[in-house]
């Protein structure tokens, strides 16, 4: 595999150039391209009228109908709404489960109380209770942000706890060999630990959070972008369907990439990290 | 701390069974406060401090229900009139209809995108964009191609439950012990028995999690393609009800749903110790 620099090759032709090129970058290459042929067909299927538009659409009709949605009021307040719904229940969970869930993981008879509710709502689907909280908040913007709320809070609590856990057994037992106080162990040894189950369960969360506002919206509501792909859908406006799909995925997706940073920060102290 | 001690004798039956115990009271304080707040009990304790604001405290059976009326109810539904059971089928044949077809193009995905990283390379874009997506967004855009039937049900199941099991088992077959596969290849294993014997025993305990995932996701699925316009079962029934207000209704719904998760959850664990049993203790 070693190539020997030799003075007569080393103008390189155009086309092996673009080879290595190839080689270099293989996988932005073939993932790129797979996109691209993906695009390609969609639109040449699309457009080719073996099907009807109305059912598939295709890209270039899905990018008309997002730049006409840039211009549509209605569209940002649905936008706003949304959001709203997901930083108010995400928000109210990381608040209040990344603490619930330290205190559970350091404390067996907190868990001993805990865990049947926990357990309980951790083996149903939250969305199940949409039902009720629609019964019990109406349809407006805060049924959402509860089944959001519920959604994100579980998933974030267990990985915290488990977590705590399984902090390191004899990082604890050196430090109160040299007698550390309680809440030194816990902010030198178990916190630190506890930061990647935290992130894990920051990122299960969130996925479920937007669970909680596709589904909230899709079910009951008057204005956001769930509510927006479920009236196009009845209307058969394909392309924005797919356009509110797309920036589902889209929110996802930098959401994702967001705690991905974050964490890479808060994991910067360790050693050898991989 | 000397006094506690010296309880320890008496205590130790409470210590052995604390779990239990404390778990236990918590339920029951929890269902004698829900009990208490429908029938007016928390009223009439808080009247002589709050008058007649107390009266907020008591709300009404459609809005909250009781553990009683949830208990009449699910009666009722199970054993009366038996109208819980079609709904449950009905669910569960979509369930396992989504689930299996998860399963069957999951599992093969992902392997093969773990085996070959060109492929990987392929698929890479898409997995993890739909990964990232909420799945039940699609859930229009499947009505509108196919209905609000059976079809559509399983395939919410199914684009749930899918990406779970590909991703574990692309991420099961990278992180086999490549010596495993080196020194299969040296002895000249065939391709088919380097997969039999190295990569599906090496890469079941990740795929069974992504399956413990996907069953849950599943319920997603299931709950959402009825709740979402579809006229029978489970999830279609509590949204029924819910639209009657008839809250036991929906909480004996509820309740079916977390039963079924729990035993689903203990189904997969027991096939996870099984399939581990060889293996020695890490």
């Amino acid at each position: 595999m070693v190539t020997v620099a030799d003075p007569a090759t080393s103008t390189i032709p155009r086309r092996s150039l673009l080879a290595r090129l190839c080689r270099d970058h293989e996988q932005l290459v073939i993932g790129g391209g797979t996109l691209v042929a993906f695009l390609l067909a969609w639109e040449a299927f699309g457009e080719s009228g073996l099907v009807d538009p109305l059912f598939i659409s295709s890209p270039t009709r899905v990018a008309q109908a997002g730049f006409a949605l840039l211009h549509d009021r209605d569209f940002w307040n649905d936008l706003g709404v949304s959001g709203r719904e997901f930083i108010l229940g995400y928000g109210a969970a990381v608040a209040l489960a990344v603490p619930l869930g330290l205190a559970i993981g350091l404390s067996r008879r907190l868990q001993y109380m805990l865990s049947p509710f926990v357990d309980t709502l951790n083996a149903v689907p939250r969305v199940t209770l949409l039902p009720l909280i629609i019964l019990w908040l109406g349809i407006g913007i805060w049924s959402k942000v509860v089944v959001v709320f519920l959604g994100a809070v579980i998933p974030i609590m267990i990985n915290t706890q488990s977590g705590v856990k399984t902090s390191e057994a004899r990082f604890i037992r050196v430090a109160r060999s040299f007698s550390a106080s309680r809440f030194k162990i816990f902010s030198s040894i178990v916190l630190p630990g506890t930061v990647p189950f935290i992130f894990t369960g920051l990122k299960y969360g969130a996925g479920r959070a937007l669970l909680g506002v596709v589904v909230g919206e899709l079910y009951a509501a008057t204005a956001g972008i769930g509510h927006m792909i479920a009236e196009a859908g009845n209307t058969f406006q394909t392309d924005v369907v797919f356009f509110g799909v797309l920036i589902f995925m889209a929110t996802g997706l930098v959401v994702v990439a967001l705690l991905d940073r974050l964490e890479q920060r808060f994991e910067k102290w360790r050693p050898n990290a991989r | 701390m000397r006094a506690e001690r010296n309880m320890r004798a008496e205590r130790s039956c409470y210590l052995l069974h604390e779990r239990a115990i404390l778990g236990a009271a918590m339920v029951i304080l929890f269902l004698l406060a829900w009990e208490g707040l429908e029938r007016g009990w928390w009223a009439d304790l808080l009247h002589p401090l709050l008058g007649a604001a107390a009266e907020r405290f008591k709300l009404k059976p459609i809005f909250v229900s009781s553990p009683t009326l949830v208990a009449q109810a699910a009666f009722r539904m199970f054993f009366v009139t038996g109208e819980i059971w079609r709904d449950l089928g009905w669910s569960a044949i979509g369930y396992v209809l989504g689930l299996v077809l998860a399963i069957a193009v999951g599992i093969p995905l992902g392997l093969a995108a773990g085996w070959y990283r060109r492929f990987s390379y392929a698929v890479a874009p898409f997995l993890s964009a739909l990964n990232a997506t909420p799945q039940v967004a699609f859930l229009p855009l499947i009505v509108v191609w196919i209905g609000t039937g059976l079809g559509a049900r399983i395939l919410v199941i199914f684009l749930l439950a899918v990406l779970p099991i590909a991703i574990n088992a692309h991420a099961a077959v990278r992180t086999i012990d490549p010596r495993l596969v080196k020194v299969a290849a040296s002895f000249g294993a065939s391709d088919w028995r380097l997969f039999r014997t190295v990569i599906l025993p090496g890469s079941l305990p990740l795929v069974l999690a992504g399956l413990r995932l996907a069953v849950g996701r599943g319920m997603i699925g299931v709950v959402v393609g009825e709740i979402y316009g579809s006229a029978s079962g489970i999830g279609a029934m509590i949204n029924q009800a819910g639209a009657r207000f008839q809250t036991d209704k929906v909480f004996v719904g509820v309740l079916t749903i977390v039963a079924v998760g729990v035993i689903l959850a203990e189904v997969v664990q027991r096939i996870e110790r099984r399939v581990e049993i060889w293996r020695p203790p890490a």
